[in-house]
């Protein structure tokens, strides 16, 4: 990709990755990044000693939701590339939390967001980095486009 | 009694999931946020709104659950549902709109099943 500074969008047009299929996304996102650390924070604040593995990456994964919802907000794109990081750490945490979830259950007396690949979260979780890397993937291309 | 107490996050439920139905009827059907939607997503406020009223009464009598700080958490937040998703949906113009309000309705309908875990006196 070029330097964002030399590639400015287009004036024609009027969405972002905040529009469309993206305002779904940022809605959802929302809600993950409030109700994850919502629950970290209590978790962390009430009973750390309890299952520290568990709350720690808890807070983690509340921070990439955080950090996936603005920069999806914002759209620019430089956003868009540090959300597609996001999308992706997000991916690849509910893939490995999942897997140690249920190798080792003993490290999770209680569960995170990300626990069993997210079956707790109706599996959207693990859905959820997906959809955003595919909406991401499309800005990029457009992107590309634009610039020849 | 707790049949009575039941009675509104039940309808809470039905009503959640009817909006979602609706909603992402709307949304397959290419159709923009309408008043009826706005009229739902209103409903379902004074719906929540009333619950919040019924388990702060019950805070008041002096019981109170084992995780009360996730509670009050809960009761802070189960009225900006659905405003947050009516003035979220209302900045799109396409049929994503009324998709947004489909999560609002989900949610409302998990938030009432959560509620009742926490506190297992909040029947459904």
């Amino acid at each position: 990709m070029s330097d964002p500074a030399t590639s400015p969008e287009p004036a024609a047009r009027a969405d972002s990755t905040r529009t469309g299929p993206g305002r779904l996304l940022v809605a959802v996102y929302g809600l993950f990044a409030l109700s994850a650390s919502a629950r970290a924070g209590v978790q962390i604040a009430t009973k750390f000693g309890h299952a520290p593995v568990a709350y720690v990456l808890s807070a983690f994964a509340a921070a990439v939701y955080i950090l996936a919802t603005v920069t999806l907000a914002v759209g620019s794109p430089i956003a868009r590339r540090i959300a597609i990081v996001s999308c992706s750490v997000e991916l690849a945490g509910v893939l490995a939390v999942g897997t140690w979830s249920l190798a080792d259950p003993a490290t999770f007396p209680d569960a995170t967001v990300w626990s069993g690949y997210g079956s707790g979260y109706g599996f959207v979780p693990l859905v959820l980095p997906v959809f955003g890397l595919l909406w991401l993937r499309r800005w990029t291309r457009r992107a590309r486009a634009s610039t020849g | 009694m707790s049949s009575v107490n039941g009675a509104v996050p039940t309808t809470i439920i039905v009503a959640g999931l009817a909006l979602a139905g609706y909603a992402l009827l709307m949304t397959a059907l290419n159709r923009r946020m309408s008043v009826i939607l706005l009229g739902a997503l209103g409903v379902l406020e004074i719906l929540l709104l009333v619950e919040v009223g019924i388990i702060v009464a019950r805070l008041a009598g002096g019981t109170h659950p084992a995780s009360l700080a996730t509670l009050i958490g809960y009761l802070i937040a189960m009225p900006l549902v659905p405003v947050a998703a009516g003035f979220w949906g209302l900045l799109e113009r396409t049929r994503w709109g009324p998709a947004v309000i489909a999560v609002a309705g989900l949610v409302a309908a998990v938030l009432m099943v959560r509620l009742h875990q926490i506190w297992p006196i909040i029947h459904v």
